[in-house]
Parts: structure tokens; C-alpha cells; sequence
């Protein structure tokens, strides 16, 4: 498989460390002078070696949301041309921002992962994201389009027409959530279709998956099956190429990252509308600098679990408090709830009480309706809801709450 | 081909440079930009060993020449062309030249490469330097450094004082330079032209990158555009 950039993603130890370190000093003086909180944060500290890195603080992602929206910007905000919004702790909104530059090296990165799993110019690909997943979707677009690639963004709703798509495109490359990447072996399978059918040569999954899932849809889509890992306040995609060999090797000329208790820390070297300095991600990973046999000597990074109990529900994120947050705009709000968290969906059990309309089914099933709704308008997501005795809530081990009502929340 | 790391060096207790790192490969033409008394002409006068580093350390082809003198810089197969050209204005062209390669024992080899490549000094040849016109003496200036056949050649505001036309010939040249696979460090105010014509750049504020990249990238930069390319803004909103 081709690398899109052999200068910088196979550069040697040695001189990728100096170009870190020049980007470090730049970073940090880039800080200092444009962004308060740096300023005030950094001092007089001034870098002048990779180890001392360490010595430099950390940015959490409660600083962003403290920051929020434009705090942490380090460039007016007219010069921000796209505003990409994610969620972080507590359900509470982030704002990453870009630049022309920061587009253009996005297109790059990504690109980097696109040669490393074979796409040139020749591919069509088909990029299929529900709407949760469309800030990914635009990085995908930009490396595709940096490649030359034919790219056709679709949604994944409608599966039938995903297929026929997929035939009548002739489409080699498919980027796309685990989720529908399973959906679609599962309508080959059903249907008796032979998966050999579709052009397909590469899938492109836009997180890992375990070892198995990957070999069963390797085999379920006729296809070799490469998985991306990002991190939204970074770069997603693009913090890592996946290589030939399975392993994530991190885009060292860009980011910088260390491993801090376990958790892995990202410094953005190269952004400019919105730099972050040793970013605590919330996600458990280790590195490894072990030689590689595709080339590539950015480091290798294997992802772990989130460590701030962030869930996602068919490929969209969310936080438990988000949860009963929305149970709380609902007439069910002060019931105590145990949770069931499916890939697909949620289960909301809630306890059946004297409160919580003794008599009358028909209220139960009105109250069904309407949590079912709120979770599908205000998360996106499907909740499907059970009332449940009390003596559920005794002996569970499932994650229970109690939803205070709105009005008395901070 | 230079590796400086976390340089800093000054006058007296004054630090210009203030932990600098930059890099230069084989064959590259890499611009400096930055705006007056950001320590550009200081760094390159400490890159040759006229003025000494008090941190740091300045790697030539990976063999530490930091605090060498500047003898060793001409050794190391590195020529300053330096600010306001200094050519020796009472001598003629070609004694220019001459001096520029003393070290070179064939230096007639690359003498004439000189002359072919500015057949205007070949005219001038036994002219006095200081009747050059500016354009000229930059030429000569450049030709000087390159007949000491260095492998990077350091660049000092090579267009000031010029007219437009002259510093598009100048820039012309440093082009041509990089295809013979002369190695080019170029130190400019007029950051359109260095972005135009590097492959990297670096942006030196007060002693210190604040930032560095492709240069065609860098001529997309919002700081750059503020500071250097006219885009004027006055207030920073943060």
C-alpha cells in the first residue's frame, strides 16, 4: 500500500523529533501571545526540549467548556472558517474551529489513511454517515478529495438505496459507521446476495472494532476492512493512519502525544485556529515506538476506553446525565429509572409506583409516547421504555437514577 | 544539511535570538520572514560564527558547529551573502569574485560558472564594484558567495534597496540555485517574495518562531496575511 506523504510519515526519529520541536516552540509561543488562558497558564516557560513537554500544563476539556465558545481560539474569529461543534463532560457543548490551513492539512491527514488502505484517484467511494457522524463526514470528504477520489455522500436510512448505490456507482471504497457496515452484511446475508457482487475492495470504518468483528465483515462484505480512530477535539480523522499491519501510527508532524496516568494526551502542533496544548482526551490508550514493518515511525497508539463514561447509542455519543436529563423534560421526571444501554438503543426502565399513574393503562402508554419522543428529538436516539417493580431496583447492576425534576436541576 | 536547536545569542546581556530551532535540508530553499529588529540578520550572523551563541547548538551535515568562527563556516561549505551586499567597492568585479573563492584553489572553475550565470559581471568584470548599480552588486554580492562553491548559501535581505525588476531577477536566481542543488537559507521583509519562492518558511518574532510550515501554506496563514501581506487588521478580538 502506497503512503501519501513518505516525507513526513516515515521520516526518520531524529528529524521528526526537531520538526516537533520546532512546531512545539512555535506552538507555544503562538500561544502565549494569542490566547489568555495559555498566557496565563504558561508564563515565562519557555520549551526547549521535547521533555519538557511534561513540565507544561495540561488543557482538560473542562477548560474548553469554561472557554466556551471562542476562549480558546487563538486567531479572531473571522479568520475561523468552519465551527465544528462536539459534546464533552456533562453532556456540555464544545466548539473546535479551523482555518483554511486547518482544512487543507485535514485533507492531508486523511488522505494519508486513504493511500494506507490502498485508494487512489481510481476509487469511487461512497461515504455513508448519519447526521451525528457529519463532522467526521467533512473530514473524510476533504482527504478524498485531496486523493482525487470520487466520493458520493449518502445517508444511511435507506439501505435498499445504499445498495443500489453501491452497484450502480460501482463503488470500491466504503466509508462508513460499524454499525451500517453490519447492516448491509446483514441485508447480503438475508437476501442470499453474493457479497462479491459490489466492487467493494475496501471498507473503512470510522472506529475500531474488536478482531472478530472486523474478520466477520471482512468476510460478510468481501472486503479488506480498515478501522480509523480519532478524537473530535483533535482531529477525527486524521490523528491516526491505520497501516497494513493493523496498527494506528499517529500523525507524529502534527500531533504530539503522551500518556499521562493511563489516559492519552494530544498536542496539536500544526492548528491554528484553535491549538491545544497537551489535551487530556478521556480515553485510555498506550503507545508503542516499536519499528513497523509498512515504514511509517510516527508512533503506534492502541486505543482503549473512554474514561469519562461517555456512551454511544447507534454511533451517537452521549453521557449518562444527558439521559436523565431528557427524562426530566417528561411528565416521567422523578421517577427513579434503570438503564439498559444496547448498541442500537436504550432501555428505560422505569419504577412503577403510586406516583406514576396506579390505574389507568392508557396514561402508561401516553407516558411511553412521549419519553420515546423526547429521546428520538432531543438525542437522536431510540429509547424504548418498561415499567418495572420495585423490586427490580433492589438487586440491579444496570446504571439506575434518579431524574430530579427540571426545574430544581442547577 | 543545518540543524540549529534552541539557539539563543545576543549583544552583551541582550538576547536577540531567544531558543531558536530550524532546520534546513539538502536542496531546499527555506525562507526566513519577519519584520525589522526581529533578530533575522543576528541569527545569521550567529548561523557563520560572527557573533557567538550563548545556548544552543547549530549542526552542519550533523557535525556541531556551534562557536565555530567564521572560517570554519566557509569550510563547512557555508556563504553568507550579507545584508546591504558589502561588496568590496574599491576593488573590480572579478577581485570580488576572486576573494569570494580565495579558499578554493580551483576556484576559476566556479568563477566562471559565475560569470556565465550574471553575464552582466562578465561585462563589468574589470569595472569597480562600487559602480555597480544595486542590482549589480547584488549579483556580485551572490556571485562572491558562490564562488566559494558553498553547499548553503545564506541570503541576507537580498531585495532591499532594489527596484521591483531587479528583485524579481534576484528571486529568478535564487530559483535557478535550487535546481543546480544549492541549498538556499533566505532571510527577507518581503515575505510575498520569500513565500514565493521557498518550499518551507519560518516567522520570527522577536527572537522567536511563532510559526513555520510549507510556504505556500504560510501565504494562507491569517498572521501572516495581518502582519506581513497587507490584509489590515487592526484590533485582535480573543
Amino acid at each position: 500500500m502506497s503512503v501519501f506523504d513518505p516525507k513526513h510519515e516515515t521520516m526518520p526519529r531524529a528529524a521528526l523529533e526537531q520538526v516537533q520541536l520546532e512546531r512545539l516552540q512555535a506552538l507555544v509561543a503562538r500561544l502565549k501571545r494569542n490566547v489568555r488562558r495559555y498566557r496565563d497558564a504558561l508564563g515565562d516557560r519557555h520549551v526547549s526540549s521535547l521533555a519538557d513537554l511534561a513540565g507544561l500544563p495540561l488543557t482538560q476539556p473542562e477548560d474548553l467548556i469554561q472557554a466556551f465558545p471562542y476562549g480558546m481560539f487563538a486567531l479572531p474569529l473571522r479568520e475561523v472558517i468552519r465551527l465544528h461543534s462536539t459534546t464533552g463532560p456533562e453532556a456540555r457543548q464544545l466548539v473546535i474551529g479551523h482555518t483554511r490551513n486547518d482544512l487543507v492539512n485535514w485533507g492531508r491527514l486523511t488522505a494519508r489513511q486513504f493511500a494506507a488502505a490502498g485508494m487512489t484517484e481510481h476509487d469511487v467511494v461512497q461515504l455513508c454517515f448519519e447526521g451525528g457522524l457529519i463532522k467526521g463526514a467533512a473530514g473524510y470528504t476533504l482527504g478524498a478529495e485531496m486523493i482525487e477520489a470520487s466520493i458520493i455522500p449518502e445517508d444511511p436510512y435507506h439501505i435498499d438505496y445504499q445498495l443500489a448505490m453501491l452497484r450502480n456507482y460501482r463503488v470500491t471504497v466504503l466509508i462508513t459507521t460499524p454499525s451500517n457496515a453490519r447492516d448491509l452484511m446483514e441485508v447480503l446475508r438475508t437476501r442470499r446476495l453474493d457479497p462479491q457482487s459490489l466492487q467493494l475492495r475496501c471498507v473503512l470504518l470510522s472506529r475500531p472494532v474488536p478482531a472478530s468483528e472486523r474478520e466477520e465483515l471482512k468476510t460478510g462484505l468481501f472486503a479488506d476492512v480498515r478501522c480509523n480512530f480519532g478524537v473530535a477535539e483533535i482531529l477525527n480523522p486524521g490523528l491516526c493512519v491505520e497501516c497494513a499491519e493493523g496498527r494506528h501510527h499517529v500523525n507524529e508532524d502534527h500531533f504530539l502525544p503522551e500518556i499521562v496516568d493511563g489516559e492519552l494526551v494530544v498536542t496539536t502542533l500544526c492548528r491554528e485556529a484553535m491549538p491545544l496544548l497537551r489535551y487530556a482526551t478521556r480515553i485510555a490508550a498506550t503507545l508503542a515506538a516499536d519499528k513497523c514493518a509498512c515504514g511509517r515511525t510516527g508512533v503506534t497508539l492502541t486505543p482503549g476506553t473512554r474514561l469519562d463514561g461517555r456512551l454511544r447509542v447507534n454511533e451517537i455519543t452521549l453521557y449518562a446525565p444527558q439521559i436523565a436529563e431528557v427524562l426530566s423534560h417528561t411528565r416521567a421526571s422523578g421517577t427513579p429509572f434503570k438503564l439498559d444501554i444496547a448498541e442500537r438503543g436504550i432501555t428505560i426502565g422505569l419504577k412503577i409506583s403510586d406516583a406514576l399513574f396506579p390505574d389507568i393503562m392508557g396514561d402508561l402508554v401516553t407516558l411511553q409516547q412521549e419519553v420515546e419522543r423526547e429521546f428520538a428529538t432531543r438525542l437522536g436516539i431510540h429509547a424504548e421504555v418498561r415499567y418495572l417493580e420495585a423490586y427490580h431496583f433492589a438487586s440491579s447492576i444496570l446504571p439506575q437514577g434518579t431524574c430530579a425534576p427540571f426545574a430544581t436541576r442547577p | 544539511m543545518l540543524r540549529v536547536r534552541n539557539l539563543r545569542c545576543g549583544y552583551g546581556s541582550l538576547h536577540v535570538i531567544r531558543g531558536l530551532s530550524l532546520h534546513v535540508d539538502a536542496g531546499e530553499i527555506v525562507a526566513l520572514i519577519g519584520a525589522n529588529g526581529a533578530g533575522k540578520t543576528s541569527l545569521l550572523k550567529a548561523l557563520v560564527g560572527l557573533i557567538p551563541p550563548v545556548g544552543g547548538e547549530i549542526r552542519i551535515d550533523g557535525r556541531d558547529a556551534t562557536g565555530e568562527p567564521p572560517w570554519r563556516a566557509i569550510a563547512n561549505g557555508v556563504a553568507l551573502v550579507p545584508e546591504g551586499r558589502q561588496i568590496f567597492a574599491d576593488m573590480t568585479v572579478m577581485e570580488n569574485l576572486e576573494v569570494g573563492g580565495y579558499r578554493n584553489p580551483d576556484r576559476a572553475l566556479p568563477i566562471a560558472d559565475v560569470l556565465e550565470r550574471f553575464p552582466r559581471l562578465r561585462e563589468r568584470a574589470a569595472q569597480l564594484a562600487g559602480t555597480l548599480s544595486g542590482g549589480e552588486q547584488q549579483m556580485l554580492a551572490l556571485g562572491r558567495a558562490l564562488a566559494a562553491r558553498p553547499r548553503l548559501v545564506l541570503l541576507d535581505e537580498p531585495s532591499m534597496g532594489l527596484a521591483p525588476l531587479m528583485v524579481q531577477e534576484v528571486f529568478r536566481t535564487i530559483r535557478a540555485l535550487k535546481e543546480q542543488g544549492v541549498t538556499v537559507f533566505l532571510v527577507e521583509q518581503n515575505a510575498v517574495a520569500a513565500l514565493q519562492v521557498a518550499d518551507r518558511a519560518y516567522v520570527l518574532e522577536t527572537g522567536e518562531v511563532i510559526l513555520e510550515g510549507e510556504a505556500a501554506d504560510l501565504l494562507r496563514n491569517p498572521e501572516v496575511k495581518r502582519a506581513y501581506l497587507g490584509k489590515g487588521y487592526k484590533e485582535v478580538w480573543e
